[in-house]
């Protein structure tokens, strides 16, 4: 009796070991990634996101605990362009695994065909946080969305190349589900096509882009650098002069300054989620559009 | 029959023309109720479109370069002893290339200029050039070439990162002020422990000939060191590290001079607001065996104890305590306290001030023979260019 259950922790030991070992292990930069990788992916991959919803991805520190994890991926997902530039590449050194380094099989580029918004002309960090490639923050419009899966999809696929079929049709289910929440999206934020709003940092083109919204400035009087007495002068006779009713922020942004502004003019300040897990509603990629649509639907009305 | 062609065709042309205008009309009256939801798909289809993307493929040129940049450290200096107590020199400028060679391997070249505040003459060395393989199986990884070498916390970051602007007393009086580096090879194992990071790396090099302890030795006896790094995350806002070195090499005596090396950190950083708060309290302690001439044996110590901290989004502190004896002398002591307030304009611009008491129970000739003084510095950090993360 005792042998035979010995016998058979070990067999379920074995095929747990062997069930883990078929399991694609990938790492993506961001909570995003993650949430699409695990949409297409599904039973298939074990997924781990480095940064967490609700912290700055232009400022993830590169703790070693986070190689561990590297040097064992299958697979890597980056959102590219240099949002990551301060902590990936020398993470991705220190992992010493060939099988995600750029240019390997598990090395996927999410951005890859995204058609960047506000790439400049020239390069010069006296306009502050300047990205060479262009606007960074693409996840923020769901018809790029479709784009990362597709990456994500393709790199998949290269990696383990007999769940093909399988990690098509999650695609197509994904695809088929932003369409149409698309649609609703849209619908819902149609009736403030053109309104005026103030964002805290640059971040948000693509999602004013996608639903008509028209971000008159920023809190930051340039990319990075912190609001001025100045800049929340400029803002405050900006409120007044347009009307404006909201002022958006990320969770990892103080609203000391935005504050300041609220008092004086009685604008709201709106805590939206730039990631996935920012808030513990927002469990996945749908669920980010779905939040900040209602966020923005219900301040504006 | 041709001018009967040409009214025909004006005529049908006319025809044409006023009913599709009569039509718009009757359309436009008859649809009058259903303009808005026109409108609504109107907006819909603008907003399916995004404005004016620029082209995927624009992003791939400026990959072909190395990453280039250049970092000034200009300097002011201030103490308490001897005639001319007042400097400002550019103390460093550094030209940094780093960039992946092949699937194999990436290099990292710095290269270093510096001005001597005495004569006011530039050098240039380079200060690190390697190439660290990207492609070795079990978990290892191969650095060659002239290297800051695995020892210790401050040994592996390049003062401008750092947050104080002079170094540690036992650092410069075991190893100078440009620390322990030198031209060989480091070979690095990352342990296979799920459940915190642990990496073993052994280095043997020929010791940079200006450290005051080892010396670049005329036989073939060459400095070997190994680390032990261990790091976990207590939670997601702290984490400790922990390290151990031994170093073992030729010293300016021709004997053999054995090191051991302890470091420990704690940092709080909260995740949420990692660029606003954080905390940092960091130790390391050195000690020495050194076989001076005759076999004479020495036993020395010394460490740092720092404390550093964010009081603003853009304002530092950092606080230290240093205790060292010379490699070669366990009854001098010398013992400061030093307070450094840190301003970041941005990642790429820093002004720091810092001021440091000094004491010794031995007068030093390099301190005009004071056993007490006081000395303060003003440190302006200028990148341009790309410069790379610095490690964690």
């Amino acid at each position: 009796m005792k042998i035979k259950n010995i016998a058979l922790l070990l067999a379920a030991t074995v095929i747990a070991n062997l069930s883990y070992a078929a399991t694609i292990r990938v790492v993506t930069t961001t909570q995003d990634t993650r949430s699409i990788t695990e949409l297409i992916g599904g039973n298939k991959v074990d997924v781990f996101a480095i940064a967490t919803g609700y912290q700055n991805p232009h400022f993830v520190d590169p703790k070693p605990s986070y190689i561990i994890k590297l040097s064992s991926a299958d697979m890597y997902v980056t959102l590219g362009l240099d949002l990551e530039a301060g902590w990936s590449p020398s993470l991705l050194t220190s992992s010493r695994n060939t099988k995600i380094q750029r240019g390997s099989d598990g090395y996927v580029d999410a951005s890859v065909g995204v058609a960047l918004l506000q790439v400049p002309s020239s390069i010069n960090r006296a306009e502050g946080d300047i990205h060479i490639f262009g606007n960074p923050h693409y996840w923020l419009d769901p018809e790029n969305g479709k784009i990362i899966a597709r990456n994500i999809a393709t790199g998949l696929e290269r990696v383990s190349p007999e769940n093909k079929a399988y990690f098509e049709a999650n695609l197509k289910t994904f695809n088929e589900q932003i369409d149409s929440r698309i649609k609703a999206w849209s619908a819902a934020m149609a009736p403030f096509k053109g309104t005026k709003i103030i964002a805290y940092h640059n971040e948000w083109v693509y999602f004013e882009t996608r639903f008509g919204l028209h971000i008159v400035d920023f809190m930051e009087p340039k990319p990075g650098i912190p609001p001025t007495p100045s800049q929340l002068v400029k803002i405050i006779k900006e409120v007044k002069e347009n009307n404006i009713k909201i002022i958006i922020t990320s969770p990892y942004f103080s609203t000391a300054s935005s504050d300041v502004v609220s008092k004086q003019t009685g604008v709201k300040t709106l805590t939206m989620a730039t990631s996935v897990g920012a808030f513990d509603s927002v469990k996945n990629y749908y669920d980010l559009f779905d939040y900040d649509i209602k966020m923005i639907t219900a301040a504006l009305k | 029959m041709n001018i009967k062609h040409i009214l025909l065709f004006i005529l049908l042309f006319a025809a044409v023309t006023v009913q599709a205008q009569s039509k718009k009309q009757t359309k436009a009256q008859i649809d009058s109720a259903k303009a808005d939801s026109i409108m609504l798909q109107k907006i819909q289809a603008e907003m399916s479109q995004p404005e004016t993307p620029a082209a995927p493929q624009a992003r791939a040129a400026a990959s072909a370069n190395p990453d280039i940049s250049v970092i000034g450290d200009f300097r002011g200096l201030y103490r308490s002893y001897g005639k001319h107590n007042f400097d400002a020199v550019l103390n460093e400028a550094e030209f940094s290339f780093q960039s992946v060679i092949d699937p194999y391997a990436r290099a990292d070249f710095f290269y270093s200029v510096e001005e001597d505040p005495k004569t006011g003459k530039f050098s240039g060395e380079v200060e690190e050039g390697y190439l660290t393989t990207l492609a070795l199986p079990y978990n290892l990884q191969l650095k060659a070439g002239r290297f800051k070498q695995s020892l210790g916390r401050i040994n592996l970051v390049h003062p401008h990162a750092l947050p104080f602007i002079d170094m540690p007393d036992v650092y410069v009086n075991f190893f100078g002020e440009e620390g322990l580096k030198g031209d060989g090879f480091s070979a690095s194992w990352l342990l296979p422990n799920p459940a915190f990071f642990q990496e073993l790396t052994f280095e043997a090099t020929a010791v940079d000939p200006e450290s005051p302890l080892f010396e670049r030795s005329d036989a073939n006896n060459f400095l070997y060191l190994a680390h032990l790094r261990n790091f976990w995350d207590l939670s997601a806002n702290s984490t400790i590290e922990f390290g151990f070195t031994g170093v073992t090499g030729e010293n300016i005596f021709g004997n053999r001079s054995n090191i051991g090396a302890l470091d420990f950190t704690y940092k709080w950083k909260p995740v949420q607001f990692n660029t606003y708060k954080q905390f940092t309290f960091q130790n390391e302690f050195y000690y020495s065996h050194a076989h001076q001439v005759g076999n004479n044996i020495v036993n020395a110590l010394g460490f740092y104890s720092m404390i550093y901290t964010q009081v603003g989004k853009r304002t530092f502190l950092a606080g230290r305590y240093d205790y060292s004896n010379s490699p070669f002398s366990n009854t001098f002591v010398q013992q400061s306290g030093s307070l450094t307030l840190g301003w970041e304009a941005t990642e790429f611009q820093k002004i720091e001030i810092e001021a440091k008491y000094t004491t010794m129970n031995q007068p030093m000739a390099q301190y005009n023979n004071e056993q007490n003084f006081s000395s303060a510095f003003l440190r302006w950090i200028f990148v341009i260019g790309s410069h790379g993360a610095h490690r964690y």
